[in-house]
């Protein structure tokens, strides 16, 4: 296979993905952590926006790096999250965890490159503008889009009573 | 091109990282994104198979995803 744009690409931000992965596994601070994670989203709508998934991208980039990125760093300051606390790990997870986890990761890449001929992505194959995702999404999944949205106003609901529920026993304690 | 593996290869990558953090990290908020992470390495490998197949509704499936990391966070 020839080298290709699209390859240089791909494992170029492959790696910046993987490497701001396996920062956010290492840093101890939550706040680092979270700043990597932001990494890795960016990196991931540049793959996306490779395979031509326009609208994938565009969300990726809106939602996960802005929006749910905001959230987090807002609830790490809420918390005031410090810096966590490492334990060496048992001799077992050492001895049996690791290794075993290598071998399986080993197993899963070899059987994929195995069936590396089970077909390619081409640079911007898919028809994903917002255009054709809107179509979709508003004429033949109307109807998971809407139980979507419902699923969405009860997690609200939950939040609400969650959030709530200390504040009237509190004013039931001082009323009684 | 880019074998549709190297894709899977990447995506497994990424959900590996998030099963280990989730394993192995002791803060609350640090386990939400190894799951955030989980769930960004599943969406990559749907948009590969919808990009080899030429489907687009794959693709529906990463707006689907967000309530359940919506609700898991709450």
């Amino acid at each position: 296979m020839a080298i290709s744009l699209h390859l240089i690409l791909f494992s170029a931000f492959g790696l910046v993905c993987v490497a701001g992965a396996v920062n956010l596994l290492v840093q101890r601070h939550p706040i680092n952590s979270a700043l990597s994670l932001i990494v890795v989203m960016g990196s991931l709508a540049v793959e996306y926006l490779l395979l031509g998934a326009e609208f994938v991208a565009a969300v990726q980039v809106i939602v996960y790096a802005g929006a749910i990125m905001v959230l987090f760093v807002f609830v790490i300051m809420l918390l005031n999250a410090g810096e966590e606390e490492r334990t060496g790990g048992s001799r077992v997870a050492w001895l049996i965890g690791i290794p075993g986890m290598l071998a399986g990761a080993v197993i899963i890449c070899w059987a994929l490159l195995r069936h590396s001929d089970a077909g390619s992505a081409v640079i911007g194959a898919l028809p994903g503008a917002p255009a054709d995702i809107a179509q979709l999404l508003f004429h033949q999944f109307l109807l998971p889009f809407e139980v979507t949205s419902i699923l969405v106003l009860i997690a609200i609901m939950g939040a609400v009573v969650l959030a709530a529920r200390p504040e009237s026993k509190q004013k039931t304690k001082k009323e009684g | 091109m880019v074998p549709l593996s190297y894709y899977l290869v990447l995506s497994g990558v990424l959900f590996a990282c998030g099963v280990t953090g989730f394993l192995i990290k002791r803060n609350i908020i640090t386990i939400f994104m190894s799951i955030e992470l989980m769930l960004n390495g599943v969406n990559l490998s749907f948009v590969a198979f919808a990009a080899r197949w030429q489907q687009q509704k794959p693709q529906l499936a990463w707006p689907s995803s967000l309530p359940c990391s919506a609700l898991a966070r709450l």
